[in-house]
């Protein structure tokens, strides 16, 4: 078996197998189940499928239509609408619990725009609009069913302007959501990752092996099998996360059927693959030289929080990011190879980008990706056998290995 | 063919000169010490030769060409910083390692389990490494070196950390290794187990190689014109030939510095004529020991 893979093998299998991983690994996922689940009890505790009873005195109901609420879950039960001659008679069936309100719809409302509301106890507010959508149903009845359907549910407004900004259809919340995922997802992952493979140099110089591992392969396929083993473990995390993710989201297109219309572009896939891909093996590159060139696991560790740092800097300026995506803020964040990841697809999904800052930004992480393995090779080769003794940038620079 | 050439290396880490113009060879089946104080420059010689550093100058030859990533299978190494992985058990840690010096699973499995066994550490094979003792560990470190069956074997300071009947042990293998047709090079400073051991070697001091050749060739360098006598009787203070007589760790026990013209063959006739009762007669061939003092400090007062 190659060498190398061996050595990734082992550093993958190492940490996966452990119980701390696996805990991690599981923790998000069933965080977010937990949250839903007490989102669905709180639903399920609060629901109150009671008919709700009206007196319409001025008959906008007269030729009732057909209506129901839409239970929030499929297993409920609709609530009712029962109508009522007169407020005696409502009153009573509210006194019998028969119904847990009743609205009474006076002459005057189309004036005074009031609807008086009776309960026992302050019913939820998601019932007004229910009862309120009932009404205006009863008054569209008159129209083509398709027509008084369009007008229920309002229209979706696509942007188009004259200027280079892309035409956006306004209410996609997706089109933000997608790029501010993904984003966060990056430095989640480029995080986790970063931080096994911080700890397994580190570790290889606590544990004094690597004069051992140096003299069976090349330093060269170690540090490459490093990187890989290390990073496959993050990505294993993300994958997982993203799984879970997913089945998330499909529920969430279960409860709210409108998100369904969006559509995610492919162009807006290869690029944000295109950045994502050298950020991370630049970021990964450092660790490797920032473990290679410390000591300790703790100080190393103080170190990398810097690296974060730059990476988290877009979501500080979001609202210019949004609001200007072709500010030259937002350009410097979408150039600057530490801002990219998260800056260039926020502003690829707003806006349309010239070509030449795509390829600039490509081309600088990639040369920033290669700049930074190559320090890293120089600084394990220096830095991998001296124990206790740090490893300056000036030394990684000028000295001979 | 020999099995390593070192030719006139030199390394500096900085300012510091750490070799200087440093050349050996080690001849196949051999046991070669590499000897020299602390800081002499030994470790990093070594990893020049395992080209773990660059020599600023000088050309190694290990197999008779440089140094490949496929002659890394023919080499055990037991280096001077000791080092397992602490956090996983000892026979997961042995076996990784041993796989990336070539073998395979079915293979590395029996091999450790036979050394385990004769290292005494069968029992200990499902604890963590981190869980062993410091000589356990180092013999777990030798198990390591020597797993693969390598050709060329390298140890520094191998010793260090064993107790007698360990060290007993440690020893006897490397002179099966030696039968074997294995070559050693061995690292150290304990100058009688270089004695016991070795067949040739190299004395470096302060990056300079001080002293290299069979331990007869040194020996018989370093041995000044002088007799060890045992005898009851009074030596007489008039002796012809006789520069100086001194008194060593007993009353009975001499040591007689000769004049440079005067043989030992002649100093004897002339005992013999005043009559001496002779117990023991022999050339004073200094230890190791001494000759490794005599040099570093001698050339330790050249550098001040």
């Amino acid at each position: 078996m190659n060498k190398t893979w061996i050595v990734i093998k082992h550093e993958y299998l190492k940490h996966v197998r452990k119980k701390r991983f696996i805990l991690a690994l599981l923790s998000l996922p069933l965080f977010v189940l937990l949250l839903v689940g007490i989102g669905f009890l709180g639903v399920i505790f609060q629901y109150d499928d009671t008919p709700i009873g009206y007196i319409d005195q001025i008959g906008l109901t007269d030729n009732s239509t057909e209506y129901q609420t839409e239970a929030p879950l499929g297993f409920m039960k609709p609530i009712e609408f029962i109508r009522y001659k007169n407020e005696s008679e409502a009153a009573s069936a509210l006194e019998e619990n028969k119904v847990q309100a009743y609205y009474v719809v006076d002459n005057n409302f189309i004036e005074s725009k009031e609807i008086r509301v009776f309960a026992n106890e302050a019913p939820d507010s998601s019932l007004n609009s229910d009862f309120f959508t009932f009404i205006k149903l009863n008054v569209l009845n008159e129209l083509p069913k398709d027509l008084s359907n369009r007008l229920m549910e309002g229209a979706s407004f696509e942007i188009i302007t004259t200027a280079a900004e892309k035409s956006t259809r306004e209410n996609d919340i997706l089109v933000f959501i997608l790029p501010f995922l993904a984003g966060f997802l990056f430095i989640m992952a480029v995080n986790i990752s970063a931080g096994y493979l911080l700890q397994s140099v580190v570790e290889e110089k606590e544990n004094r092996t690597m004069e051992i591992m140096v003299t069976s392969l090349s330093p060269t396929q170690l540090m490459t099998a490093k990187v890989i083993g290390n990073l496959s473990v993050g990505l294993t995390q993300l994958v997982v996360w993203i799984v879970f993710g997913i089945i998330g989201i499909a529920a969430l297109f279960r409860l709210f059927p409108d998100l369904q219309s969006t559509r995610i572009d492919f162009s807006f896939l290869l690029l944000t693959i295109l950045v994502f891909i050298p950020a991370f093996v630049m970021v990964a590159a450092m660790m490797a030289a920032l473990g290679a060139t410390t000591t300790e696991a703790r100080e190393a560790q103080q170190i990398a929080g810097i690296f974060t740092l730059p990476m988290v800097l877009p979501y500080w300026f979001m609202g210019v990011l949004i609001g200007k995506p072709n500010s030259p803020l937002s350009i410097f964040f979408s150039l600057f190879p530490f801002t990219a990841p998260v800056a260039m697809p926020l502003r690829a999904a707003l806006s349309s980008i010239p070509v030449w800052q795509i390829s600039l930004t490509i081309a600088l992480l990639f040369l920033f990706a290669i700049i930074a393995l190559w320090i890293a090779g120089r600084a394990f080769r220096l830095g991998m056998l001296r124990y206790g003794k740090k490893l300056s940038l000036r030394d990684i620079l000028t000295q001979r290995p | 063919m020999n099995t390593i050439e070192v030719n006139h290396i030199s390394k500096s880490f900085g300012p510091q000169k750490v070799l200087n113009q440093v050349s050996f060879d080690v001849k196949p089946g051999e046991i070669f010490g590499l000897l020299g104080p602390n800081g002499a420059g030994k470790t990093t010689c070594i990893r020049i030769v395992l080209d773990i550093f660059k020599p600023d100058s000088g050309s190694i030859k290990i197999f008779n060409s440089s140094m490949s990533e496929e002659k890394k299978n023919l080499i055990g190494y037991l280096p001077e910083e000791r080092g397992l992985y602490q956090d996983i058990n000892l026979e997961n840690c042995l076996t990784y390692l041993a796989s990336l010096k070539g073998l395979s699973d079915a293979e590395s499995h029996k091999r450790i389990n036979d050394y385990l066994v004769r290292f005494n550490l069968d029992e200990h094979k499902k604890k963590k490494v981190k869980e062993l003792s410091k000589g356990m560990q180092q013999k777990a470190q030798l198990i390591t070196t020597l797993v693969h069956d390598p050709k060329l074997i390298i140890i520094d300071e191998p010793f260090s950390a064993l107790d007698p009947v360990n060290t007993q042990m440690v020893k006897d293998i490397l002179r099966e290794q030696r039968a074997l047709g294995k070559t050693i090079v061995m690292c150290t400073h304990q100058m009688h187990q270089v004695e016991e051991l070795c067949d040739r070697l190299v004395l470096i001091n302060q990056g300079e190689s001080m002293l290299y050749g069979t331990l007869n060739d040194v020996r018989k360098k370093y041995a000044g014109h002088a007799i060890h006598l045992r005898t009851e009787d009074q030596i007489p203070n008039n002796l012809p030939g006789v520069k100086e007589v001194k008194r060593l760790e007993n009353h009975h026990l001499y040591q007689v510095e000769l004049m440079p013209n005067v043989s030992t063959q002649d100093f004897l006739k002339t005992l013999v004529d005043a009559n001496i009762n002779i117990d023991q007669f022999e050339i004073a061939t200094p230890t190791l020991d001494e000759i490794f003092i005599q040099v570093v400090t001698e050339s330790g007062m050249k550098y001040e």
